[in-house]
């Protein structure tokens, strides 16, 4: 399966500003947010890359691309509907053809030499099917994350069948219907932020916005749900881990596993060190 | 080789494991049974499962309780080691069998012991069964994570954002859950037991409707009976209120929502938890609700939660409790997220949540419904059927089918439409009046299950087959046939496995309803778990209207008729009922429909008016607002205003003033003593009368009699019998029966008059203590030629209900002298001494509670000793209902009692020749007139003999004993050590045999001096003054407001019969009996052992009634 081009979603209420935010990269270079994931994107051996984003918001992003900017497009959300109809937005580009995408309020780092979307995309081409990326996150975050239940694919290490997709579950719910066997206790695989998606996705986030309720805002789970039920789609527990930078700290954390993992690091302990020194002083 | 065979009927997976116990023990002596307890035990403590331990440990019960006390080879005589005694006290079962098997393995097997390894065993077994449940519930999977929750910053649960946008008047949106109750329309032999689910699953099958009800008369259409409201509300406190039970609480700790004993919301504060709210991995985490309460609902806020039950008493057999919990778990669930939809009917999956956090919430609350009950969750008329645990359930590998039901409902193929409104037609709904526990009888039936008792057995597999008889006949529309196999299956099956299911009262009610419509009644159908409550008759449609009208009155009538023997609790009433085809629905209460129900605000506004305006938060500013709107235009909000202006000018000096005249009044009647009540009260206040009084000095010499000391029954002959047989014929003896109690423990508190209940039925019919008693004196009139005078002494409580009776039935048919002897003796409670409650609080044995529990009980405590003080101790307690305030002062003044009011006067002016009278307690049903204990009492000179039995575990409180070498009976209340109960081997059974003469010598009296009142009256007072008088202290219950009350601790005292033994110059003599007549029945729990053991055919063999 051929996967050549990527999708980032940026129109979310109250999420367009935080792809613009800047942070130092672990080479101590600092970038936007934006740039950061277009790295990511690149890494994996992906050039056409189509971010949506909120119309009028495209300068902004295009010069928080920065050098990665090259072969970017941007599509505007018009009327927008959730965050569903914002990634079928970006139909047209795909043009029927598998695609990786990414959020844009996510920023990722890798536990081995490569990056994580370079792991997900290789895994899905081997595999020539749709795949999410996903992490085993304890219970008590499950309000913030879409979330998977299947079955491990034998002989697979990380490798899941996907059954059920649920949108920010309750764990009243994520215990009847998301318990993976093989896991740790209260542990369920939630959405790392990263999929590769065929061109069924499309169809089933089509169906999901011309059907019922035309203004209710349609999420990418339901159609994630129903691909389950229609092709083989997996789960893929990436070696690595997400760095949500649109919660409060999510920035700050970002920016400190960055800076822990990158050329920095030895001057980045040594300023903490100094301020816990600073306010145990000041205490005493 | 008996020992393989009982064990197979455990491990055996075909049809030997439906064989009897009794089968594989007839004719077995002691020791081989000791032999088959020990494999048992052994067993039961091995890597068995679930069904295997629980039915190793009913083996054990039934053996210990029913075969080996019949066997041959069994001591009658052992010693109980208080060790055992106090681990059964202490709810350590496992321990307390190896002591008493330990005991049983160094004595050898005895009836004593026997008995406390059959309590011992049965605990442990139901312990077992409760626990699992428990568990089970807790592994559903959905239920697990609320266990694990222990931190508010863990709690996931929000309150969907809908609900927490106050409207322009500041008021949140309020939902709504209406849920039907559910009706059963045979539920196969109390298949919906849990573990009879899940043991025998394929045996577990009822038909569930679901149903709206109204008052029939009450001009209201049926609707949903049960409601459960939520809203958010802008304090950080969790608001809890019945409206229906009139009671409301602002939570603001943690630990009050765990905190079930403490009011009545424990079912709200049960729904709270078992929802995931505040989830039950919390409790004692120390966290601060307020926290908890923000992470779910936003800063500055809490969540009000309100459930109202419209007109449905308890002991409605339609799972009203179970299925206002399920609502409330719905509406919580609903409000966090956690079903798909804010509003309208639940998706299966959410159905079968709520219905297991129904179950948890049941048991968090120490409680527990059956299996269906849930049903009004789901729509329709539903078949519920077990289901075999497979691989992956949690309960595969423990039992044999799971927890949870599965739930099929009918559809228009199955039940069609016209079936649905034929049954409407036929069916009358009707609520008897009566509410008892039916827990009992659960347990009877679990039991009864596991030991295969024949024909209970084969009554539990024809039960089965009605089911599929009535599936047939709903398919069919046949609705007459339905009424025949309800009929069948309650006369049948249900009556043959539990005869209990049964009373008095329904047996007249249905013979009453045939009679008037002939081949136009239809049927009887018992809901729920026994009759006498929820009921249905069917009839033919064209006489329904005229059938509703007669069963309320004849329901009316027969209440009255009976309302001093049966627990009844309220006036019966007929139902209007609809099949409600929703199941449990919810709906957003917005703008101005987002009110609580009116009486809720009845209950509320007073203490909103009298709140400082500026203190009332917005939303209440926008709720007073909108209630001043809506009252203009809904008559229901306009009847809130007069309601109001009640309120807040309560009569409470009026109620004070005339409940003080109307207890001056009832003392009057009563005849009480004033004297003696001063004579108690200062001899309390000064420190002679006490707690601590009671007991008898460390010093005392207290031990076991000699051999000697009691004569055996069984060693009475014919030299005995002749002279009582003389004594009898020459009309020399009568009996008297003490039937001045109500019988607390009988009716659980319902203050019935424990003699007239019709209990039992012997000999084709339910009969009372009174009718079986003077069968016996019958019978015994019969052999002799000559009835004896049965005498039966009575108090301010009894009298009247019983001389009613006894006039109405001709004193069942008994032709001889029926008398009764009104009780004047009556207290007044006092408020207690300080040292008493010292005594009792800090000197008393009691259980230790967990730190914050025992926090709360010693600041109660310390609440109570000041009230104690303030009010005056030693001052008569006046501050309640008069009946609340006065006591009965003990059996002692019942005999003297025959001297002052003059019946023994009377008597013997037309029977001079008396002599003897017999004395029992009335639930001493095998006491008769035996004319050897007669002839031998006559023959020993004795002026009193006393009858006694060998000590059982179920004996507790003294007993026969050599008190610094006196021989005497001592009472509970006076014994210095605890342990004693266990090293007295004999036991009192308050029978006791009297020389007329020599008793009337101990008062200082003659025969001719019994007309002299004032004589009599002082011969009582010093006689009485020689007896040891006991304070005891009691709890009472003051009811305020809406359904408030409050426990005070109060002082009475009482004097007992047994101590007429201390006195030096009475001769006693002791005799010891059969059990079969020396025991007594206190609780209605013992009657199926009682039937089972051969005692009520013993009894009955005592008897000749009337009719």
């Amino acid at each position: 399966m051929k996967i050549d081009r990527a999708v980032i979603t940026a129109a979310g209420r109250g999420q367009r500003g935080i792809p613009l935010q800047t942070l130092v990269d672990r080479d101590g270079v600092t970038r936007s947010a934006l740039a950061i994931i277009l790295r990511e994107i690149q890494d994996a051996g992906i050039k056409k890359i189509a971010v949506v984003v909120r119309p009028g918001d495209e300068d902004a992003y295009a010069e928080a691309a920065g050098r990665e900017s090259e072969g970017l497009t941007f599509l505007p959300q018009e009327n927008p509907r959730g965050y569903g109809h914002a990634l079928h937005c970006a139909r047209g580009f795909s043009d029927g053809a598998p695609f990786l995408h990414l959020v844009s309020d996510h920023l990722y780092l890798s536990d081995e030499t490569e990056g994580c979307a370079r792991q997900l995309v290789e895994i899905a081409r081997a595999e020539s099917c749709a795949v999410s990326a996903v992490q085993a996150t304890r219970e008590t975050t499950l309000s913030l994350y879409g979330a998977v239940g299947g079955v491990r694919v034998p002989g697979r290490e990380r490798l899941y069948q996907v059954e059920t997709v649920r949108e920010k579950p309750t764990p009243t719910l994520a215990e009847q219907e998301l318990v993976v066997p093989g896991l740790r206790a209260a542990h369920y695989l939630c959405f790392f932020g990263m999929h590769v998606l065929t061109p069924a996705v499309m169809d089933e986030l089509e169906r999901l916005l011309n059907a019922g309720d035309r203004r209710e805002p349609v999420s990418l789970s339901p159609a994630l749900h129903a691909l389950a039920a229609r092709e083989k789609y997996l789960a893929f527990e990436i070696k690595g881990n997400r760095q949500n930078i649109g919660i409060p700290y999510g920035l700050f954390h970002a920016q400190l596993a960055l800076a822990l993992r990158g050329v920095d690091r030895e001057e980045v302990l040594a300023e903490m060190v100094s301020q816990l020194a600073a306010r145990e002083g000041l205490r005493a | 080789m008996s020992v393989d065979r009982v064990l197979d009927l455990i491990r055996s997976e075909d049809e030997a494991r439906d064989q009897a116990l009794d089968h594989c023990l007839t004719g077995l002596a002691a020791a081989e049974l000791w032999e088959i307890c020990e494999a048992l035990d052994a067993f039961q403590r091995g890597d068995v499962n679930l069904y295997e331990r629980v039915r190793a440990l009913f083996f054990l019960h039934a053996i210990h309780r029913y075969h080996l006390p019949e066997s041959r080879g069994l001591s009658p005589e052992g010693r109980i080691p208080y060790e055992g005694v106090r681990l059964l006290h202490k709810r350590r079962f496992e321990e307390a069998i190896d002591v008493l098997m330990e005991a049983t393995r160094r004595q050898g097997p005895s009836d004593p012991l026997c008995s406390a390894l059959a309590a011992a065993t049965h605990h442990l077994a139901i312990q077992t069964l409760a626990n699992q449940v428990r568990r089970s519930v807790r592994s559903v999977r959905g239920n697990q994570w609320m266990f694990r929750l222990g931190h508010p910053a863990d709690q996931t649960l929000r309150i969907r954002p809908e609900l927490t946008r106050p409207d322009p008047r500041g008021l949140y949106p309020v939902l709504r859950e209406q849920t039907p109750v559910r009706m059963d329309l045979t539920h196969s032999g109390w298949s919906d037991i849990f573990f009879l689910g899940m043991d025998f699953p394929q045996g577990a099958r009822v038909i569930n409707v679901s149903i709206d009800l109204a008052v029939h008369g009450s001009g209201a259409r049926p609707r949903p009976p049960v409601e459960a409201y939520l809203r958010v509300i802008d304090e950080p406190v969790l608001r809890l209120a019945s409206v229906d039970l009139g009671v409301k609480a602002d939570l603001t700790r943690l630990a009050e929502v765990y905190d079930f004993a403490r009011d009545y919301l424990g079912l709200l504060k049960a729904a709270i938890i078992a929802a995931g709210v505040i989830p039950p991995g919390m409790e004692g985490s120390g966290h601060r609700l307020a926290d908890l309460l923000e992470q779910i609902a936003g800063p500055g806020r809490g969540l009000e939660l309100v459930s109202s039950v419209n007109g449905i008493p308890k002991g409605s057999r339609l799972a009203v409790s179970t299925n206002l919990l399920a609502a409330l778990i719905a509406v919580c669930m609903r409000a966090t997220g956690q079903t798909a939809s804010t509003t309208g009917p639940l998706t299966e999956s959410e159905r079968r949540i709520v219905a297991s956090r129904a179950i948890l919430g049941e048991w968090l609350g120490g409680s527990g419904g059956g299996w269906q009950d849930s049903g009004g969750v789901w729509p329709g008329i539903k078949l519920i059927e077990g289901c075999e645990a497979a691989p992956g359930d949690p309960e595969h590998g423990v039992s044999r089918g799971r927890l949870l039901p599965r739930h099929r409902i009918l559809d228009e193929t199955e039940v069609p439409a016209e079936t649905r409104r034929k049954l409407a037609e036929s069916l009358i709904l009707v609520h008897g009046g009566m509410a008892q526990n039916v827990g009992p009888i659960l347990e009877m039936v679990t039991e009864k299950y596991l030991l295969r008792a024949q024909p209970e057995w084969e009554e539990r597999q024809e039960a089965l087959t009605y089911l599929e008889e009535v599936l047939q006949a709903l398919k069919e529309g046949d609705i007459r046939r339905l009424g025949d196999i309800t009929t069948r299956n309650f006369t049948g099956p249900l009556q043959k496995m539990i005869p209990w299911a049964t009373n008095h009262y329904t047996e007249t009610l249905i013979r009453l309803a045939r009679e008037r419509f002939g081949e136009r009644f239809w049927g009887f159908w018992m809901l729920g778990g026994m009759s006498g409550g929820g009921m249905g008759f069917m009839v033919d449609p064209s006489v329904r209207g005229e059938a509703q009208s007669f069963l309320l009155e004849t329901m009316l009538r027969v209440k009255r008729q009976y309302q001093h023997a049966l627990p009844f609790a309220m006036d019966p009433v007929v139902y209007d009922f609809a099949i409600n085809e929703h199941g449990t629905r919810a709906e957003c209460l917005l703008g101005r429909e987002a009110l609580l129900p009116v009486p809720y605000y009845g209950q509320v506004l007073p203490e909103w008016v009298r709140t400082d305006p500026r203190l009332h938060t917005p939303a209440r500013r926008g709720e007073l607002a909108l209630l001043a709107e809506v009252s203009h235009a809904d008559p229901a909000f306009a009847s809130l205003a007069p309601q109001l202006f009640t309120q807040l000018l309560p009569g409470d000096r009026e109620g004070t003033e005339s409940r003080e005249r109307s207890m001056k009044t009832l003392l009057e009647e009563i005849g009480f003593d004033p004297l003696q009540q001063e004579e108690v009260r200062s001899r309390l206040l000064s420190g002679k009368l006490g707690l601590a009084r009671n007991r008898l000095p460390e010093t005392t010499r207290i031990e076991d009699v000699p051999p000697d000391a009691v004569i055996e029954s069984a060693t009475l002959g014919a030299r005995e019998e002749t002279l009582g047989l003389e004594a009898l014929r020459k009309g020399e003896v009568a009996v008297i029966t003490l039937a001045a109690g109500t019988g607390s423990r009988w009716t659980q508190g319902a203050g019935v008059v424990k003699g007239l209940h019709p209990f039992c039925r012997l000999a084709g019919r339910h009969r009372s203590f009174l009718e079986v008693h003077l069968a016996k004196t019958r019978k015994v009139a019969a052999a002799v030629g000559s009835p004896p005078p049965h005498v039966f002494t009575t108090s301010y409580l009894t009298h009247e209900p019983i001389r009613e009776t006894l006039a109405s039935t001709h004193n069942y048919g008994y032709e001889g002298p029926v008398l009764l002897s009104k009780g004047q003796a009556v207290g007044i409670r006092m408020i207690p001494m300080l040292r008493d409650l010292s005594f009792a609080w800090e000197e008393m044995p009691g259980q230790l509670l967990d730190a914050q529990a025992q926090k709360m009980k010693e600041s109660g405590q310390a609440a109570l000793r000041e009230w104690a003080r303030q009010t005056g101790e030693g001052n008569d307690y006046t501050d309640n209902l008069p009946m609340q305030c006065l006591h009965p002062v003990g059996h002692w003044f019942e005999v003297p009692g025959l001297l002052r009011n003059g019946v023994l006067a009377d008597l013997l002016e037309h029977r001079p020749q008396l002599q003897w009278l017999m004395l029992h307690n009335i639930d001493t049903t095998g006491a008769n007139l035996d004319p050897r204990l007669l002839g031998h009492h006559i023959h020993s000179g004795k002026t009193l003999s006393f009858e006694v039995i060998s000590r059982r575990i179920q004996d507790s409180g003294g007993g026969l004993a050599l008190v610094d070498g006196h021989l005497q009976l001592l009472e509970g209340l006076a014994a210095p050590r605890e342990e004693l109960d266990t090293e007295l081997r004999f036991y009192n059974t308050m029978t006791t045999w009297i020389h007329l003469d020599g008793l009337l010598a101990v008062f200082g009296l003659k025969r001719n001096e019994l007309r002299e009142t004032a004589k009599v009256a002082a011969a009582i007072r010093a006689l009485g003054h020689r007896l040891p008088t006991y304070i005891t202290l009691k709890d009472v219950k003051k009811r305020w407001g809406h359904g408030q009350e409050d426990v005070f601790p109060v002082s009475q005292y009482e004097k007992l019969w047994s101590d007429m033994t201390t006195l030096p110059e009475l001769p006693c003599g002791f005799v010891r009996v059969p059990r079969m007549r020396g025991q007594q029945l206190k609780e209605p729990a013992q009657l199926d052992g009682w039937v089972r053991d051969g005692s009520a055919a013993a009894v009955e063999a005592l008897c000749d009634f009337a009719t």
